[in-house]
C-alpha cells in the first residue's frame, strides 16, 4: 500500500495549474470595447509604435532625466504589479504566497511576463546565497536605444523588478541592467541586490565591463 | 488539425469537400472520444492510486513529497489529456495549456527518475483499461506528455 493516498490528495491540495495561462487568462467583453484578465481586471494592448513614442517623447521632453522617470514609472507599475500579483495567486491556489514554494512562484512570474507580451523572463539562482538575484528577459518589448545613448535601456523593467523583488523579499533592492538587447546583446541581463552593494555597477556598464566581469567583481 | 481552427480558417467561405470530410470524422470518432473522457474521469482515482503503489514498489526510498508532486502533475496530464481529446487530440492544447508548465518543474526538482516509473507502469495500465481503438486516440497522447515531461 503506497504512503500516499489519492482521495486525499484531491480533496486536501490545490492543483497547480497555470494561472496565467494565454487562453484561460485573456478574456474581455469586447462588444463593450473590453480586454479583461480572468479576475476582471481591464487589459489594454499598446502597440509598439506607442512604448517607441513614450521613449521619444520623454527623451525629447526631459532629456538625461528620462530614464528616471521611466524607472520612477516602472517602480510604481511594480508595486500594484506585485499586489495584483500575490492576490491572484493566492486567491487561485488557496495558499498565500509566503506559503508557496519558490517553483511555482518562479514560474507564475515567467508566466505572467509570457502571457502579458513582456517577452521571457528568466531567473538564475546561481548567486541567491550572495545575496544576490540574476534575472534574464528575452525579447523585451522595453529594449529601445534612446537617441544619443549608448546604454542599456530597459528602464521600465528595471523598476518594476526592483519595486517587485523588494516588496518580495520586504527590503529595499535596486535592479541594475548590464546587458541590453538594443546594445546587441543576446538578452537582457539584471543584477538585483541592496543599493549599497550595487553602487558602481552602473557605471561599470557605462565602462564597457561584461556582465560575467561584473558578477566576479561583485562576489569576489 | 483544429477544429476551431478549421472552421475559423474558412472566414466568408463555405467548407471545402476535404475539410467537410475532416469535420465528419470527427464528428463520427466523438461517441468514442467521450467515451475514453468518462472512462479515464471515472477511473482516475483507481489509476493514480495503482501508480503511486507501483513507485513506492520500485522507489521504496523515493521522497513522498516528490511522489506527490509526480502523482499530481499525472492529474493534470490526464485532465489535459481528456479534454484535448475532445478537441481532436489538440496537441498544440495540451504542450501550451500544461506541459510547459510541468516541465519546468520535473527538471527543476529531478523527478525524472519518478516519472519514467510513472510513465511506464500508467502505460501498462491504460492499455488494460482501454480497447485498441480508443487507445489509438488517447495513446498518442499521452506519449506527447511522457516525450515532455522524461527526456
Amino acid at each position: 500500500m503506497s504512503k500516499l493516498n489519492v482521495l486525499d490528495l484531491i480533496s486536501d491540495k490545490p492543483l497547480i495549474a497555470n494561472f496565467f495561462d494565454y487562453e484561460a487568462y485573456v478574456r474581455g467583453d469586447l462588444e463593450l470595447g473590453l480586454l479583461e484578465n480572468r479576475r476582471g481586471d481591464r487589459l489594454i494592448s499598446i502597440p509598439d509604435t506607442m512604448i517607441n513614442a513614450l521613449y521619444q517623447g520623454l527623451s525629447k521632453e526631459t532629456g538625461q532625466a528620462a530614464r528616471l522617470v521611466m524607472i520612477n514609472c516602472g517602480k510604481w507599475w511594480g508595486k500594484s504589479f506585485y499586489n495584483r500579483f500575490q492576490q491572484s495567486l493566492q486567491d487561485f491556489y488557496g495558499i498565500p504566497l509566503s506559503e508557496m514554494d519558490m517553483l511555482t512562484f518562479v514560474r507564475s512570474l515567467k508566466e505572467y511576463w509570457i502571457t502579458h507580451g513582456w517577452g521571457k523572463l528568466e531567473f538564475d539562482p546561481e548567486y541567491r546565497d550572495r545575496g544576490l538575484i540574476v534575472i534574464k528577459t528575452y525579447n523585451s518589448a522595453y529594449s529601445r536605444s534612446l537617441p544619443g545613448e549608448q546604454r542599456p535601456s530597459c528602464f521600465l523593467e528595471a523598476g518594476i523588478l526592483s519595486s517587485f523583488f523588494s516588496r518580495l523579499v520586504g527590503r529595499e533592492l535596486v535592479a541594475v541592467q548590464t546587458t541590453c538587447e538594443s546594445l546587441g546583446a543576446d538578452c537582457n541581463h539584471f543584477i538585483l541586490g541592496i543599493p549599497e552593494r550595487l553602487s558602481r555597477v552602473e557605471q561599470w556598464v557605462l565602462d564597457g565591463m561584461s556582465h560575467d566581469a561584473i558578477m566576479q567583481k561583485l562576489v569576489l | 488539425m483544429r477544429v476551431a481552427d478549421l472552421l475559423q480558417k474558412t472566414e466568408d467561405r463555405f467548407l471545402n469537400p476535404d475539410e467537410i470530410a475532416e469535420l465528419r470524422n470527427f464528428v463520427a470518432g466523438m461517441p468514442t472520444r467521450l467515451q475514453i473522457y468518462k472512462k479515464l474521469r471515472d477511473r482516475e482515482v483507481p489509476i493514480l492510486q495503482a501508480v503511486a503503489d507501483q513507485v513506492d514498489r520500485e522507489l521504496p526510498n523515493a521522497d513522498p513529497k516528490d511522489v506527490e508532486k509526480s502523482i499530481s502533475s499525472l492529474m493534470l496530464v490526464l485532465r489535459y489529456c481528456a479534454m484535448a481529446l475532445l478537441m481532436n487530440n489538440d496537441e498544440a492544447f495540451l504542450k501550451q495549456r500544461i506541459l510547459r508548465w510541468l516541465e519546468q518543474v520535473s527538471t527543476a526538482y529531478n523527478l525524472r527518475r519518478i516519472n519514467e516509473v510513472i510513465f511506464r507502469y500508467l502505460n501498462q495500465l491504460i492499455s488494460q483499461e482501454f480497447s485498441p481503438a480508443e487507445l489509438g486516440l488517447l495513446q498518442p497522447l499521452i506519449t506527447t506528455a511522457q516525450v515532455t515531461l522524461i527526456y
